[in-house]
């Protein structure tokens, strides 16, 4: 399909490619065509629908393993010129800097598998489709005296890169992600949520429902004091800490640099024997990608097995601090200020059919639907700090009881998985709804799961 | 571009309750490095069209790449058609503003985008070997960043403006690492430094190469520093610190549309109300807040703002008491303001734009120095250099951490201390300030990683505040 103005995303690389002057070590260039919508609403009332279609080009240029690098997206031929003039001058300024090399080169050409996350229906970005989704869920929060705010949105993402070592390829996804956080009269609110590769996978009616449930919960909340408790967390929960332990100690350039939470632990138990999690771009229900953003092509990688921590993830220029290779985990080419990341971590499940059973191992603690402003106070201790919402109720005798007043965590990601109980066996997608910048839809597929002790300090 | 912008909205004015068109061109310059290396030399720039338009109380916005009449067309269409599948929306009016025509230009000394990068990176590599005296330093790193915005603006109430406005600034940072602990000292400020509506002057006044043997020093001196102790004492803020306090505990939950819940799926909502306007206790009488987006240098400062309404300063807080919102058209309307409060800010072409903090200021004290502070409290904590930050939805129950935090025993700082926390409620906290130096020790801090809204927007916020001081805070949370 063509781009914005009619462009093809690989063709527009390929001219920038070949608009980078002579004379320099390698080029790559990467062009990414976001088409998106977002509807937005509150209190059973649209708020906003944001629609756009924007292709871009980055050019990161290589010289004497230096990089610069320069985005536009202006893309007739002098623009395309001037953007590509302007990476091979800033990666020449480095070289003249006198600074040592830091960029080893560009990873050979590699073909990359195909996958499962494009989908053309979603592709259509048809704006009916998210209003009847909207007027659905306003009708479903009514039903049970609620109101619903949150979002419907669809997008399709094409990423086509092409570089001097000889890459051209693409990659087409598409992505979708309802999310609802119901309010009741009183104030309280529940959220459910659901991502997909389609909007067709989004069950309008059954999202609300969920959320006005909670909202609804009978009770008063009551007020715990800060402690340790015994916990059930639901997939949003999970995937918020999961998501931030993949950033924090599995970047493989904190573990080079001496900051990662797995220095010297590698091959070592850092969670319970029951936590298996790796990176899989291809597994079911994830948001497939095909290769990272230095085009090398994405493949399973196990971070930790039966507890045991094994493996942490590299772009090209982490991965030469220790004198190894890429995991495909580049979230720009070059590296340049973005440190690698996994994308696509999964969760294994377990045993327990739902949330509820998991509760039954529970004589007093709390269920938490989702962290919110979560935030790393010591990132090497992987140490947390969030706030329960959404959906916090009290479980005693192994059973929901009431709703509960929010509480803040204070914890560490790794000391609560080395205290996981028990898992949840259905596994969901949890969907990143930030969107900061151009549009790179990720989540983590995670089930729920039981900590017999979760520190809460307020 | 203002005669397109101009016929876009002429052709809108038929077909909606409302609608304005704004061109944008962005540039950013980002220069790093690492370790010794160049980490980021990086220049990007963008261009294009965003349409907004009201129908049947529905908001529809669409953004297209570019600066021809196809894609503001193709932005106007897409716009209509995301607002017309839109269950019916709010019956609320746009509060009343006079439409204006006009063009800002934010004065700058020096252009930063013509500076060469040799000799930013010369800068940043010197401020960086500084940092790497001791082999317990990890990870030493500097900072320049630029930005420029090009806006024309015109609405179907008759608004034709343009506006510039350049922001400039910079920092360092050591990583300390010993024994399983890793410590962190920036400076002028943490994530990147610290940013002003200015030229190259700003960053080159920040002496980065002058101050970054001390920062590497007492990130070594961390790792053996005693963790700050568990108590309820008194809490001396640097300005940085007291920034963020101010952009998380009141900024954010004097945001209008948070406060009438448009925000609550993702922002979150407020623990405010329109009613507690001119009533609601905030804090101690030493507290006044104001919003000004008039601040020289602040970057939160604009001509107008993105519907068209001139720059002004709104008093938030005054000796405690609240006073004003953060306000766009549509939230002003619904709550009976006479007019909007100027902060609807969007980031870039294709983002619609949110109400947001434009320049918030804690107003100045008579306490004088920090010297001065210090040697006035008998027993408690200073505190430096924000590092972590987590709030709740209301924008109520907040914990931060610092960087950095130093005993206060008779007047005088103590030991350093590592690992310093602290948490509150946002009225009782700002119920407990009790002292704020005076304007000599007042100065912009810059924030520039504000999010908000979905799709995610990140905005340029300034911040004026002085060391402050705060009685029976928690400490030592974390």
């Amino acid at each position: 399909m063509a781009g914005a103005g009619g462009e093809v995303p690989l063709d527009v690389a390929v001219r920038a490619l070949e608009a980078v002057p002579a004379g320099v070590d390698g080029a790559q260039v990467t062009a990414s065509r976001e088409r998106s919508l977002v509807q937005r609403f509150a209190r059973s009332e649209p708020t906003q629908a944001t629609s756009v279609d924007d292709l871009s080009i980055s050019v990161c240029v290589v010289r004497d393993g230096r990089t610069g690098s320069s985005a536009t997206n202006r893309l007739d031929a002098e623009s395309l010129a001037a953007c590509a003039r302007s990476a091979a001058a800033a990666a020449e300024a480095a070289a003249r800097s006198g600074a040592p090399a830091a960029f080893p080169g560009f990873a050979k050409a590699a073909a990359a598998r195909a996958h499962h996350g494009y989908d053309l229906d979603t592709a259509r970005l048809d704006p009916r489709v998210g209003g009847e989704a909207l007027s659905t869920a306003f009708a479903r929060a009514a039903a049970l005296g609620a109101e619903a705010h949150g979002v419907w949105t669809a997008a399709e993402v094409q990423t086509a890169i092409a570089s001097s070592s000889g890459l051209a390829t693409v990659d087409r996804v598409t992505d979708a992600l309802m999310k609802v956080t119901a309010t009741a009269p009183d104030g309280r609110s529940g959220l459910a949520t659901r991502a997909a590769v389609a909007t067709r996978e989004l069950d309008a009616a059954e999202i609300a429902h969920r959320a006005a449930e909670k909202a609804t919960f009978p009770g008063v909340p009551v007020r715990l004091p800060p402690g340790e408790y015994p916990v059930v967390l639901e997939p949003p929960a999970v995937a918020d800490l999961v998501d931030w332990l993949g950033r924090l100690a599995f970047s493989g350039l904190a573990y080079a640099e001496d900051r990662s939470a797995l220095c010297g632990r590698l091959g070592t138990r850092v969670a319970s024997p029951a936590i298996n999690l790796s990176d899989s771009p291809r597994y079911r229900g994830t948001l497939p990608r095909a290769f990272d953003a230095e085009g090398v092509p994405k493949a399973p990688l196990p971070l930790i097995q039966d507890g045991v921590a094994h493996r942490v993830v590299h772009d090209t220029r982490s991965s030469a601090l220790l004198g190894t290779t890429s995991t495909g985990h580049a979230l720009a080419a070059g590296g340049a200020g973005l440190p690698p990341a996994p994308m696509n971590l999964v969760l294994v499940g377990g045993g327990a059919a739902d949330e509820l059973e998991l509760c039954a191992g529970i004589e007093r603690g709390l269920y938490v639907t989702r962290l919110w402003y979560t935030n790393p106070v010591r990132p090497r201790e992987t140490l947390l700090t969030g706030v329960t919402r959404d959906g916090t109720f009290l479980i005693e005798d192994g059973r929901i009881t009431r709703p509960l007043v929010d509480m803040r965590m204070t914890d560490s990601v790794l000391g609560i998985l080395g205290r996981v109980q028990a898992l949840g066996g259905r596994s969901v997608l949890v969907g990143d709804d930030h969107w900061y910048g151009r549009r790179f839809a990720s989540g983590v597929v995670c089930p729920p799961l039981r900590a017999g002790a979760v520190r809460f300090t307020a | 571009m203002l005669a397109l912008l101009e016929e876009l909205a002429d052709s809108a004015s038929g077909r909606s309750e409302y609608a304005d068109v704004r061109h944008v061109r962005s540039r950013a310059e980002r220069v790093s490095t690492r370790n010794g290396r160049v980490e980021a030399a990086a220049h990007d720039e963008e261009e294009g069209i965003g349409v907004r338009v009201r129908v049947r109380g529905a908001w529809g916005f669409a953004a297209a790449a570019g600066s021809d009449r196809s894609a503001g067309e193709d932005a106007l269409e897409r716009a209509l058609a995301a607002a017309t599948a839109m269950p019916r929306g709010s019956a609320a009016q746009l509060a009343p503003e006079a439409p204006v025509r006009g063009r800002h230009v934010a004065p700058i000394g020096e252009d930063p985008f013509a500076v060469s990068l040799d000799d930013k990176l010369a800068v940043l590599l010197a401020a960086e070997a500084g940092l790497r005296g001791d082999p317990r330093v990890a990870v030493s790193s500097a900072h320049f960043l630029a930005f420029r915005e090009e806006r024309a603006f015109a609405s179907t109430d008759g608004a034709l403006l343009e506006q510039v406005t350049t922001d400039c600034g910079g920092g360092i940072a050591a990583v300390a690492t010993g024994d399983g602990e890793t410590q962190m000292r920036s400076y002028p400020a943490s994530f990147r430094g610290d940013v002003a509506q200015a030229g190259y002057e700003h960053f080159r006044g920040l002496d980065l190469v002058g101050h970054s043997a001390r920062v590497a020093d007492e990130a070594v001196a961390l790792l053996s520093a005693p963790r700050c102790p568990a108590a309820r004492t008194t809490v001396v803020l640097d300005g940085g610190q007291v920034a963020l306090q101010l952009h998380e505990s009141v900024g954010h939950a004097v945001e209008l549309d948070r406060v009438l819940g448009t925000e609550t799926s993702y922002a979150g909502t407020s623990f405010l109300s329109p009613a507690d306007l001119g009533s609601r206790r905030y804090g101690s009488t030493a507290m006044s807040v104001t919003a000004d987006a008039t601040t020289p240098g602040g970057l939160g400062s604009f001509g107008w703002d993105d519907e068209g309404v001139p720059a002004q300063a709104v008093p938030i807080v005054r000796e405690g008491v609240l006073r004003g919102f953060l306000s766009s058209r549509e939230s002003a309307g619904q709550v009976g303001l006479e007019r909007s409060g100027g902060c609807m800010r969007a980031a870039g072409f294709a983002r619609q734009p949110l109400v947001r903090m434009t320049n918030l200021h804690l107003e100045p004290g008579d306490a004088g120095t920090l010297e001065d502070l210090i040697a006035a409290t008998d027993d408690g904590v200073y505190l430096e250099t924000n590092r972590s930050w987590s709030i709740d939805d209301r924008r109520l129950h907040f914990q931060f951490a610092t960087e950095v935090a130093w005993e206060i025993k008779g007047g005088r700082l103590g030991r350093m201390l590592r690992n310093p926390s602290y948490a509150g409620v946002s009225p009782e906290f700002w119920g407990g300030l009790d002292a704020v130096c005076s304007e000599p020790a007042w100065r912009l801090w810059g924030v520039i990683n504000c999010g908000k809204g979905e799709p995610g927007q990140m905005m340029r916020v300034s911040h004026g505040t002085a060391p402050a001081r705060f009685r029976d805070v928690q400490v030592g949370v974390a």
